[in-house]
């Protein structure tokens, strides 16, 4: 590998020996090679940040780095202590080492442990990730944000001089995402070194260094720019390009000569540059009208209210219980896309598992298909017909291979075998996963285990579909590809409600339905949720906008003229491109020439 | 959310019985518990009452709270009542229609029974909401340090207890998730012949043990990363005292059990 490994921030360090080195390091599992000549050095005060598709390694290095594997070969040398050279390993300075390093992964499961040490430690730490209000509490009832930042704090509440995370955000919302990066941020202040394992490209920005691994090998290294620039061999990988990566591509292409960047600042700043002042005199694009209002609706709620059980039976606090929904009336037109937005605890996933006809409501009724989801006997027949995919779907796999997996659906509906066999067959090349019929569902990937869960539900052949967050935890690779899947889904006339955090997979739906605090608060298409009047609500709410739109109106307020609300990256590009016409050629050359 | 669990369910308040040593409030709890027992008469039952009622106000724990988390105990001992009730037959005759027959000793004994153990109930309940799971686990550490001085894993013991009160909410909530899944992918446990029931048993519990692998690996993961060893010697973030408080709760727990011993 040609790349540029000796980058500004580490060459300034160079003199100082670094505070984790390996060498020409390799570590199989069987035949495996989870990975394969390694060698890196991270200096004091670094933040290097590791990218990679699902089983590229990144985990195993994760845990190579902070003292929990040797390797089969090479060198590690840790915090200064020799741990491993020769092909044998020195225990004791292992154990010296690991006393110095800390390691927050992507379950937070560590919590039931008492944080042992001393008192005022743990307040600095927990007053570092602000999370002193919960000093007593107790974590299993924390949200996930919560749950991690504490994990984290349990981390440096023993002084870690070294702090490895390994995909601390891939289970959280965006809300509990920003939160825990915050707190990165913070440890880069004090000195803290630290190593970030992540599936999230925008997270990488603000790393000294970048490293994509791929099958055990360092792919590409350097800061973000530099390795974010290989733009066709980062998309190869299986990763994707940062926002304004793509955004400057895309100018680009529209002929607008804009240099590559992938820091977004900068990109925003060249492009008030060329647009301030300049009024094209677009018009705002006017909100569409929503699709699909003529067709029944396969959905109607109408008035649901619904607590848990446990609310309800503590009368005297009966009125102050909060019901999990409360007056929520919401159409789902037959063929349509709808996302159901909010944060945690606004009863997304429990419209969901009302709808899925898991649960009745206390009063109002849910029609699904015509048919009142509060009959018992009816209720059962709903559950062939709507197909529920749980948080994690993976979790439901059970059987001894994939094709019985798939199968259990289909036979529960009392279907012959041979029809059964086919609904396999058709489910399995739906999501990709033809030709793994006989192998055991709990030894595919992280990524082929949600299409195998996915499968089962679609071997039901469902005409509605409910997804709570079907591609959290996946990498860029794995969420492209169940997009795919489920737009095609779509596009065949299948009904998707799919609970998201994202705002930019909200923006693609035809429908969005805001949630807060149990009730509905705004419904429409996405150009009218996210319209410029709401921009303020859903900030309220502790949501933002699709990050297109958040781009253009910081643009405007740079001095651009209006761009409309554009929500996808191509009408964010199409408007820039527009307003940018007269005024782009011009200025550019001396523009690049100042940015080199 | 169709299981609810009511072990380890912290109630986070400031009162004199949280503050407690945990090691002294089992103790106290546990005396009191058995002290119940040897209630016999009205006036020992007043003075049960009393003394859970003014454990109630010090600990600051809503009525509701309690009651809830004791609730499906209430059943069993409203049958206890009935029984009671209706097939003791000591004493003079109350009430006597066809094959009913109710006698004043029935009548104490349907008060005097579920009341007694509701007691009990209630006291164990508090001491589960009044202590967290970290300080329950480190009672029942004190509790295994015998078994640590013969050479037993007592400190190992009492983490895995520990460990266990940690994870039953998290594993409630996984099963919950995935009898959803299955029920809506048509395996609903409650319907059809027993083959498909078994069936769809197997489905949720295959599931639930791979999941409960999972936590199991990230957990072991985890107290790698924290530097747990067995039999290391460990540092204890908050090491447990005796306090002038800790004396207090002991002498009224011994009033208290004398007190209801000799009320008989």
């Amino acid at each position: 590998m040609a790349q540029p490994a000796a980058t500004s921030a580490a060459s300034a360090n160079a003199s100082e020996t670094p505070i984790v080195s390996l060498a020409h390091v390799t570590l199989a599992y069987g035949d495996l090679r989870a990975l394969d000549n390694i060698s890196l050095d991270v200096h004091q005060g670094e933040r290097l940040c590791v990218l990679g598709a699902n089983g590229s390694g990144k985990s195993t290095l994760a845990s190579v780095i902070c003292g929990l594997l040797a390797p089969d070969a090479g060198e590690v040398t840790l915090v200064g202590e020799k741990v491993f050279t020769a092909g044998a390993a020195d225990f004791d300075a292992y154990r010296r080492a690991r006393r110095k390093l800390g390691l927050v992964f992507q379950n937070p499961e560590n919590l039931g442990l008492p944080p042992e040490r001393i008192e005022h430690l743990v307040r600095r730490e927990l007053h570092r990730v602000a999370m002193e209000r919960y000093a007593k509490a107790d974590p299993a009832r924390l949200s996930g944000g919560q749950r991690q930042r504490v994990t984290i704090a349990g981390a440096l509440a023993m002084e870690p001089r070294v702090l490895v995370l390994d995909e601390p955000s891939s289970s959280l919302d965006v809300r509990g995402r920003r939160s825990v990066m915050k707190v990165v941020e913070k440890l880069r202040g004090v000195g803290c070194t630290v190593v970030h394992v992540t599936h999230f490209m925008d997270e990488a920005l603000g790393a000294d260094r970048v490293m994509v691994l791929d099958h055990g090998h360092i792919a590409l290294v350097g800061t973000p720019q530099e390795v974010f620039s290989h733009v066709e061999e980062v998309r190869d990988l299986g990763l994707e390009e940062p926002f304004a990566g793509r955004l400057s591509s895309q100018l680009r292409e529209r002929g607008l000569d804009v240099s590559w960047t992938c820091d977004e600042d900068a990109l925003l700043a060249d492009l008030a540059r060329r647009t301030s002042g300049h009024r094209s005199g677009r018009a705002a694009a006017a909100p569409g009208t929503a699709p699909h209002t003529a067709a029944a609706p396969v959905v109607r709620a109408e008035d649901v209210r619904f607590s848990y059980e446990q609310s309800r039976c503590r009368r005297r606090r009966a009125d102050a219980a909060p019901a999990a929904l409360d007056g929520v009336t919401l159409d789902v037109p037959r063929g349509a896309h709808v996302a159901l937005v909010g944060q945690t605890g606004s009863g997304k996933s429990t419209l969901l598992r009302l709808i899925a006809a898991l649960e009745v409501p206390d009063q109002g009724s849910i029609e699904v298909d015509g048919i009142s989801t509060a009959d018992r006997r009816e209720r059962r027949r709903l559950h062939g017909r709507v197909g529920y995919v749980m948080q994690r779907p993976e979790r439901q796999l059970f059987a001894e291979t994939v094709a019985q997996d798939v199968a259990y659906g289909p036979s529960n509906l009392g279907l012959s075998p041979s029809e059964v066999d086919q609904r396999v067959k058709r489910a399995l090349d739906l999501v990709g996963l033809a030709g793994k019929d006989d192998a055991s569902p709990f030894q595919l990937s992280g990524g082929q285990q949600r299409l195998c869960a996915l499968a089962g539900i679609l071997a039901m052949e469902p005409d509605l579909l409910v997804l709570d967050e079907p591609t959290a935890g996946l990498d860029p690779r794995g969420r492209r590809k169940l997009r795919r899947i489920l737009d095609g889904l779509n596009a065949t006339g299948t009904t998707l409600v799919e609970v998201t955090h994202a705002m930019e997979d909200a923006a693609r739906a035809d429908l969005v339905a805001v949630l807060d605090d149990g009730r509905v608060v705004l419904t429409g298409t996405p150009a009218q949720v996210f319209s410029a009047d709401n921009a303020e609500k859903l900030h309220d709410m502790g949501l933002g906008v699709p990050h297109p739109l958040a781009f253009a109106r910081a643009l405007e307020d740079a001095g651009c003229a209006p761009l409309g609300d554009p929500l996808t990256n191509e009408a964010l590009a199409d408007a820039i491109a527009d307003a940018a016409g007269a005024t782009g050629a011009p200025c550019a050359p001396a523009a690049d020439g100042r940015d080199e | 959310m169709a299981l609810r669990i009511s072990v380890g369910q912290y109630y986070a308040a400031d009162s004199p019985i949280h503050q407690l040593d945990p090691r002294a409030k089992a103790t106290c709890a546990l005396a009191l518990m058995i002290a119940t027992f040897f209630v016999h008469s009205p006036l020992g039952l007043a003075a049960v009452a009393a003394s859970v009622l003014a454990l109630l106000a010090a600990a600051r724990v809503p009525a509701g709270e309690v009651l809830s988390s004791v609730r499906g105990v209430l059943w069993v001992l409203l049958v206890l009542a009935v029984f009671n009730l209706l097939l003791i037959r000591d004493g003079s005759v109350l009430l006597a229609a066809g094959p009913i027959t109710i006698t004043t000793g029935g009548a104490w004994s349907a008060v005097l029974y579920p009341v007694r153990v509701f007691a009990a109930i209630v006291v164990g309940a508090l001491l589960l909401l009044t202590t967290t799971p970290t300080e329950l686990g480190d009672a029942f550490d004190a509790a295994c340090s015998p078994l640590t001085k013969l050479g037993l894993p007592g400190h190992e013991l009492a983490m895995v207890f520990s460990l266990m009160l940690r994870f039953i909410p998290t594993l409630a909530n996984d099963a919950s998730a995935i009898m959803d899944a299955q029920v809506a992918r048509g395996g609903e446990v409650a319907r059809g012949s027993l083959g498909r029931r078994l069936r769809a048993v197997g489905s949720v519990l295959v599931a639930l043990m791979a999941s409960s692998m999972h936590h199991a690996d990230d957990l072991a993961r985890a107290l790698d990363a924290r530097c747990y060893e067995s039999g290391g010697t460990r540092s204890h973030w908050h090491p447990l005292h005796f306090g002038a408080r800790d004396a207090v709760a002991f002498a009224a727990t011994a009033a208290l059990v004398a007190l209801l011993v000799t009320l008989g």
